[in-house]
């Protein structure tokens, strides 16, 4: 089976001062569609620059990233805006939803983005209507005109998720979901993305130091050095 | 949508930019009021001094004038043809005013003015400034009424004795008593600069009349003989002039044009009398400029680099430059205030921009281009901009609308008054609120506002989505 998304021999390094300070040292990973992979590895081993490049946030310094076998990293600033709108959903540690929107708005966000002022005033309905689905889906549909400042962190990242899928994307980039929830909220949170990743049939990169969390994804792998290892749960 | 959106909310939520909303508010109303205060004291101006000459001034170089003024004004109706509407022949002078209060005596410089009322009347608002002790319009004319006649001691007696049986007696006393009575209230009326004839205490309180109607005044002024000598004369005040304009009101004294030329020595032995202006009335919307300039090219001819044609406006050049430049430089310092406010929109929207930078990563990830994280400061700039001019313009309208009453509270509040209007003889702050005035100075505030959000829109725009989304 072709994957879905592909990492070639991916290399970045960082400049501390005159100092380089190499993060990825020619990463090769894939995933297939619908598989939901964990990425595992120390603090500060590259798991959230390795997404970010994958996500088209980051450019790399060597190697590509592939999509239905098309290199994407290499395609002019505009296309990745518009990739990162409608390829990818991100979902974020610290949720990072927008303080002067409602939950409903932030769900709203990549379709706002994506639309005009009058594409959107021709489209308001069904965008607001998919948004307040979403959000029904992440069991917070009694929550659409709550401030973040007013949901609890399960709640805001529920909301988070609801956002990232709001672009209909088929690839979902996940930095630590749960890294800031107690353990109920983030095992809740872990079976919302499993069940969407079945549901949707949704390509998921999944970033986490948390042992327990990465044994629920499909396969694992682990960062370090540089560089990706097969990960077998049972062996740590 | 996104960015209107994010503007919107900005605005609402962000209470520290209001202190910019704030600024650009207080610019734009201040330079609204300030505008319209100047723009209507100067249109109150140009009224009263248009008002006062006429559209068009031939002068001549010498001061002695001209004789053959007739031909000179068929000249000026030649070239002007149906533009020109009226003409008045004039001799203006400087010279002293001298009269008696109580035991005392009043001596002021003045510019004597030699008119024939009724045709000085036609070429300007001439009538329309010439009033009595209370206020109620007289005549163009220099006619010494009988009443003020009869009010001198010889007039009076005069009136008394006119019942009494004829004889050679009464007729040696009439005799007597007409060259007295003439010799009190001479039979030339003169019309004097209201503030000539009053005393202005100030402090609110109402002017003093020093001179009143039938009071003699004595004019000194140059006679044209060979050796400069000073000729004198006795009117009898018949009016006072009152146009608004200080300058004017406080020189100018209107005497009849024949009387000033004979005292002058003006008059030729054919009986003609010199002038040294004709004042000339156009029809309305003719280009004045144009029409100078042809009436100089006819006069040229006539006497070559003898007589110069002026416009109203060219004779009230220097007054009107200084106020154009006032109201310019006025407004330069004004617009001062507004740059400030940009200043405080430029660290402000530095700050939100710090304060944004994790959203600004988060909106990068969610697929908004460069342009788009531009667009949104720039909007909330223009937002900012067109709120604080928006209220701004309102405020600045209301304050002008009731200019007058505002100025009486804070006169009650300061203890004295802020809009003297002895001084201007206004009764209300003038004030003219120009369209193009108002949509250049809001044009002008969203500009700097814009402007003051380009370097914080472009930092905002520049992020990198990572660095973005792990600054702390």
């Amino acid at each position: 089976m072709a994957s879905h998304i592909a990492a070639v021999g991916l290399g970045k390094s960082y400049w501390k001062g005159p100092n380089e300070v190499p993060v990825l040292r020619g990463v090769d990973l894939e995933a297939e569609r619908g598989e939901m992979v964990a990425v595992v590895g120390a603090s500060g081993s590259g798991k959230s620059t390795l997404l970010h490049i994958l996500g088209l946030l980051d450019a790399p310094d060597a190697g590509t990233v592939l999509v239905d076998s098309q290199r994407i990293d290499n395609r002019p600033e505009r296309h990745r805006d518009s990739m990162r709108n409608r390829l990818f959903g991100f979902i974020f540690q610290f949720y990072h939803l927008l303080p002067e929107l409602t939950a409903l708005e932030n769900v709203m966000m990549p379709n706002l983005i994506r639309h005009g002022a009058w594409a959107y005033w021709k489209e308001r309905r069904r965008i607001r209507h998919e948004a307040a689905e979403l959000m029904q889906r992440v069991g917070l549909g009694h929550r659409l005109d709550h401030r973040p400042t007013e949901l609890s962190g399960g709640e805001m990242q529920r909301t988070a998720i609801a956002r990232a899928l709001a672009g209909r994307p088929s690839i979902l980039l996940a930095d630590e979901p749960t890294g800031n929830l107690d353990a109920a909220s983030g095992q809740g949170v872990l079976d919302l993305l499993r069940d969407l990743n079945r549901e949707r049939e949704l390509t998921m990169m999944l970033v986490t130091h948390d042992q327990h969390i990465a044994q629920q994804a499909d396969r694992g792998v682990r960062l370090a050095e540089g560089r990706i290892e097969d990960w077998v749960p049972a062996l740590l | 949508m996104y960015k209107y959106l994010l503007c919107w909310r900005y605005l609402r939520t962000r209470y520290i930019a209001l202190a910019s909303v704030i600024s650009v508010m207080l610019g734009v109303a201040t330079m609204i009021v300030v505008n319209s205060v100047m723009a209507g004291f100067s249109d109150k101006m140009r009224d009263r001094l248009h008002g006062v000459l006429a559209d068009l001034v031939v002068e001549s170089a010498s001061m002695d004038g001209f004789d053959n003024f007739e031909e000179v004004m068929a000249r000026v109706q030649a070239a002007g043809g149906d533009d020109v509407l009226a003409m008045a022949p004039t001799m203006e002078t400087p010279g002293i005013l001298k009269y008696r209060v109580g035991s005392g005596s009043m001596t002021r410089p003045v510019q004597i003015i030699g008119v024939r009322a009724a045709e000085r009347a036609r070429t300007g608002d001439f009538a329309e400034f010439l009033f009595d002790e209370k206020g109620a319009k007289v005549e163009p004319s220099f006619q010494v009424p009988e009443r003020l006649k009869e009010i001198s001691p010889a007039g009076a007696r005069l009136k008394e004795i006119e019942g009494e049986p004829e004889d050679a007696f009464k007729r040696a006393l009439q005799e007597q008593l007409e060259i007295q009575r003439r010799q009190q209230v001479p039979d030339q009326g003169a019309i004097i600069g209201y503030a000539l004839g009053t005393w202005h205490p100030g402090k609110g309180q109402p002017d003093v009349y020093l001179a009143h109607l039938g009071t003699k005044i004595s004019l000194a002024f140059p006679t044209s003989g060979k050796k400069p000598e000073a000729g004198f004369d006795e009117f009898t005040v018949v009016g006072f002039f009152k146009s608004g304009m200080s300058e004017y009101d406080s020189t100018h004294v209107y005497v009849p044009l024949e009387q000033l030329q004979k005292t002058r020595l003006l008059v030729g032995p054919d009986g003609k009398g010199a002038v040294n202006q004709i004042q000339i009335k156009v029809r309305p919307g003719t280009n004045l400029d144009r029409l100078a300039d042809r009436l100089q090219q006819a006069l040229e001819r006539l006497h070559p680099m003898f007589f110069k044609v002026w416009t109203w406006e060219q004779k009230q050049g220097p007054l009107l430059g200084a106020v154009a430049i006032e109201q310019s430089i006025l407004n330069i310092l004004l617009f001062m205030i507004i740059a400030v406010a940009g200043f405080g929109i430029l660290a402000i929207f530095s700050m939100i921009v710090v304060e944004k930078t994790r959203d600004i990563g988060v909106m990068k990830a969610l697929g908004a281009s460069t342009s788009g994280i531009r667009g949104i400061f720039l909007g909330y700039g223009l937002l900012l901009g067109a709120v604080g001019s928006g209220v701004g313009m309102i405020g600045g309208l209301l304050f002008v609308r009731y200019i007058n009453e505002i100025e009486k509270v804070l006169s009650v509040v300061i203890g004295r008054k802020v809009f003297d209007d002895s001084i201007y003889y206004f009764d209300k702050i003038p004030t003219l609120v120009e369209p193009h005035t108002l949509v250049a100075i809001v044009i002008g505030a969203l500009f700097i506002a814009v402007l003051a959000s380009v370097w914080p829109a472009q930092r905002a725009a520049r992020l990198h989505p990572v660095k973005a989304l792990r600054f702390e």
